[in-house]
């Protein structure tokens, strides 16, 4: 079966590769047409709704091609979802043994959330961005390789480590949605791209997926800390993972109150999204940079 | 930045001067936060007795003002991550080694290879110890302290705000609001937010008709409703969960302890200290391994006494510590001792104990444990050979033993001795009795850790109310028509909330389909 789960992997990694191919196609096309023309929001009935300085959203790009690109991603995170699912059967624990799985996961996660977000806001244009990244991560666990490792003992306290790297993917999966809808309002003009969704769409979308990723975020850094307390008597060692996860945290919580400062809101917090994006990334890499409790490397020194 | 002037200190004082108070409250000058000058200002036409309150009253003022700003807590909570990042790129020096002078210089002279010139720099920075540096402690107090001041500011608002809503915006509302909607309804205001009242409480909002109307009302009736109006009160939870935290982490490191090198031979009762009065001791060690040889499981079975009764007995495993009277025992680490007996030349027993060998010699081929005999003012390293390696000249069933006098870095004598046969070296005679396994802890008493867990709590249930159950309000207006026919207005605000849009176009439709019916009439044309 875990054959089968890396068959799931490397078939998601190409159906990514060709969600993306069609992303960039229909940006293509969709950059030579004019804007679509906005909708009028019509109440229904004898009312209306008057959004008053509010852009409309932009209308979903309907055609052929653009959808098959969304079933592809979908496509993705099903064969993603059971590569994890099939090696969680066969490993008997979530997927955090080792850089393999929570690299897979980390790509779940990505994937999930730009699927959900595409789906919410016809957003299409994230997937430039997001699609190689989670892509990336792919090939990178491809690379480690998809050995099971047995689980050392201060790793065998499932359901927490469980819930707590469940979680921590989730909330990366929706950090990654911010930063590349942040990257993409930096990049636009006040007024807009064509190709793109308006710059105050882009930000809110940023903004929503950091409203579902910082709660999330902040109960990842207190579950690690139970963790923590239970198999090492401490809540909090300041080893370098949870220095970096708190360095993360701070970074969100600082964009959050950066969207209701003046001078801060705009492209000041859409950096901080950035920054955060690379911390989060920096966090997940940092295993293999820094020991510490995090290291994997079993308690007894 | 907020509209309401908190009343502070400073509005005791009397206006002239610089302008009007309003003004000088809106816009504190620096002057006023920074130099409360004893010296009377010019410009300022008061008694001198009064000087003093005052201008420390401003100061007051400014302070606060510095505190609640935003601005503030944003550069406060920046700061902090930068200190963050600074701690987790650059080494740190462990915290025992810190209050260790000489060890601290070692370990600066390991890191300089890495650092060269900057070394220097970074180390009067206190960056090799970010997180217990004094800028670190003292952005935490700002922190704090701005967290504080941000809730108490913004209590009395959130309670304003949602205990006494206002039921009747100015008209031009309903023109100019971000969400807004016109409805034709039948020909009474009155039943018309009758029915806006339904369709709302069905919706689980709070509707408050609000009687008799104001003159120069196009018409007198208006609605007001909302939604979640306790969801606001998570944010003061959230922020001062954190404040919670950062209390609990503070009492830990102030009144806590942590031993992260309790050692217990197997069979031998160890006192556990700090105070404590209990003792230890370790029945059996277990260790168990996959069959790659990964580590399987730990587990040490411990008995713990306090004031010499037993009070506890438990298997220890890495996720299983044992916990007695606020005290817990986590598995960390095993090993090897060895049973060393010492006498003097009058058979008196000096010691007996097992030394854990806890150290390994450079090259790893040896364990080290240290035995020290204050009252002979002797210390003796006893060496084995590493698991799994060999030297020839300690067998099994022998120990070497190094025997220093105190401050002397070349031993006395170095012997190796067999199990069983008392050897005397320098006066002393040492009887090496038998290896024996030791189980490793973590011993710690965290007074603040349920402070940590109740923060985390708060911090946690806080944000999630606010993000996940939005404090959302709408207004309704009946206007009636010059040809008698009657409007409903909805208007509602649309700042940073942009999801409350779809919930609006939805309550729209909703009442629209509930004036159709209502009326029993086909709904009229549409709105030009
Ligand atoms: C690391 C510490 C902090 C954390 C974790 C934190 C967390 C949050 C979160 C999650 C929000 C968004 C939810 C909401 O609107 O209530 C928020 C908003 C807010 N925070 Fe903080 N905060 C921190 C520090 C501060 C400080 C120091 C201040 C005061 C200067 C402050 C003032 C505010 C204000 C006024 C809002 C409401 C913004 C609005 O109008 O929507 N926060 N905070």
């Amino acid at each position: 079966m875990l054959n089968w789960s890396q068959y799931c992997v490397e078939a998601a990694t190409i159906l990514l590769a060709l969600a993306l191919m069609s992303s960039i196609f229909v940006l293509a096309v969709n950059r030579g047409a004019t804007r679509t023309p906005e909708l009028v929001a019509a109440g229904g009935g004898g009312g209306s709704v008057a959004l008053a300085e509010r852009p409309q959203e932009v209308a979903p790009a309907r055609g052929g091609l653009a959808v098959y690109g969304s079933w592809l991603t979908r496509l993705a995170l099903a064969f993603l979802t059971t590569a994890l699912v099939l090696r969680g059967i066969v490993t008997g624990h979530g997927p955090f043994a080792n850089q393999y799985e929570f690299a897979v996961a980390f790509g779940w996660g990505i994937v999930a959330a730009f699927a959900f977000f595409e789906y919410r806001y016809r957003v299409r244009a994230l997937g430039l961005l997001v699609l190689p990244v989670a892509g990336g991560l792919l090939l990178y666990a491809m690379t480690v390789g998809a050995k099971a490792d047995p689980l050392v003992p201060a790793l065998q306290n499932n359901l927490l480590l469980t819930v707590h790297v469940a979680l921590a993917i989730i909330a990366y999966g929706a950090f990654s949605v911010a930063c590349a809808a942040g990257a993409l309002y930096l990049i636009s003009p006040p007024e807009g791209r064509r190709w793109l969704p308006k710059p105050e769409k882009l930000d809110e979308i940023a903004y929503r997926a950091v409203v579902i990723a910082f709660p999330l975020m902040t109960l990842v850094i207190i579950l690690g800390a139970v963790w923590a307390q239970i198999a090492w008597g401490t809540y909090w060692s300041w080893d370098p993972k949870e220095t970096a996860s708190l360095f993360t945290w701070l970074i969100y919580g600082a964009y959050l109150h950066a969207r209701v400062v003046r001078g801060w809101r705009g492209r000041r917090a859409n950096w901080l999204l950035m920054l955060g994006f690379a911390a989060v990334l920096f966090t997940f890499f940092g295993n293999l940079f820094f020991g510490g409790l995090h290291s994997y490397s079993g308690v007894a020194k | 930045m907020s509209q309401t002037v908190r009343p502070s200190p400073a509005s005791r004082k009397p206006a002239g001067g610089k302008g009007t108070t309003s003004a000088g409250r809106g816009n504190p000058s620096a002057r006023d936060g920074r130099t409360p000058t004893p010296k009377k200002p010019a410009s300022r036409p008061e008694p001198a007795a009064e000087e003093a309150p005052v201008g420390f009253g401003d100061a007051l003022d400014w302070l606060w003002k510095f505190f609640i700003s935003r601005r503030t807590g944003l550069v406060l909570i920046l700061v902090l991550g930068l200190m963050s990042l600074a701690g987790t790129l650059l080494e740190q020096a462990p915290g025992e080694l810190r209050n260790d002078p000489q060890a601290y210089a070692g370990w600066l002279d390991s890191v300089k290879p890495k650092y060269g010139g900057w070394t220097w720099l970074l180390d009067k920075a206190g960056l090799f110890g970010t997180f217990s540096s004094w800028w670190f402690k003292g952005t935490l107090v700002l922190l704090t302290t701005s967290i504080v001041a941000c809730s108490l500011h913004r209590i009395p608002q959130i309670m304003r705000r949602t205990g006494h809503p206002k039921a009747q915006p100015p008209d031009a509302f309903f023109d100019r609001s971000g969400l807004r909607a016109v409805i034709p309804v039948g020909p009474d205001p009155e039943e018309a937010l009758a029915l806006a009242a339904k369709t709302l409480r069905g919706k689980h909002f709070r509707a408050v008709v609000h009687e008799g109307g104001a003159a120069g009302r196009v018409s007198g009736t208006a609605l007001y409703a909302d939604r979640f109006r306790w969801a606001p009160y998570g944010s003061i939870a959230a922020h001062l969960g954190f404040v919670v935290v950062l209390l609990g982490a503070f009492l830990s490191a102030s009144t806590g302890f942590k031993d992260t090198q309790f050692v217990a031979p197997v069979g031998y009762k160890v006192e556990v200290g700090h105070g404590t009065g209990l003792q230890l001791q370790a029945l059996a060690f277990n260790d168990a391994y996959y069959d790659n040889g990964a580590p399987k499981d730990y587990a040490s079975d411990l008995v713990l006494y306090d004031h010499g009764k037993q009070v506890a007995r438990q298997t220890v495993r890495v996720n299983q510590p044992l916990s007695y009277g606020g005290v817990s025992f986590y598995q960390s680490f095993f090993g090897t001792a060895a049973g060393i007996k010492v006498t003097d030349a009058q058979q008196n027993v000096v010691s007996d104990t097992a030394v854990p060998l806890q150290w390994q010699s450079d090259d790893g081929k040896h364990s080290i444990g240290q035995l020290v005999m204050a009252a002979q003012k002797t210390q003796v390293y006893v060496v084995l050979p590493a698991s799994g390696q060999v030297d020839p000249n300690i067998q099994a069933g022998q120990v070497q033993l190094e025997v220093y006098a105190n401050g002397s870095s070349t031993p006395t004598a170095t012997q190796v001795i067999s199990q069983g046969k008392p050897t005397t070296i320098a006066g002393l005679t040492y009887t090496f009795q038998r290896e024996r396994q030791f189980t490793g802890l973590i011993v710690a008493r965290d007074p603040g850790v349920w402070l940590v867990w109740a923060g985390s709590a708060f911090l946690v249930t806080g944000i999630f109310l606010v993000f996940f159950f939005p404090y959302r309000r709408l207004w309704v207006l009946a206007r009636r028509g010059p040809e008698g026919e009657t409007t409903l207005h909805l208007a509602a605000q649309l700042k940073r909330d942009t999801a409350f849009e779809p919930q609006f176009r939805e309550l729209v439709a909703d009442l629209e389909r509930a004036a159709a019916t209502s009326t029993d009439t086909a709904p009229t044309s549409p709105r030009k």
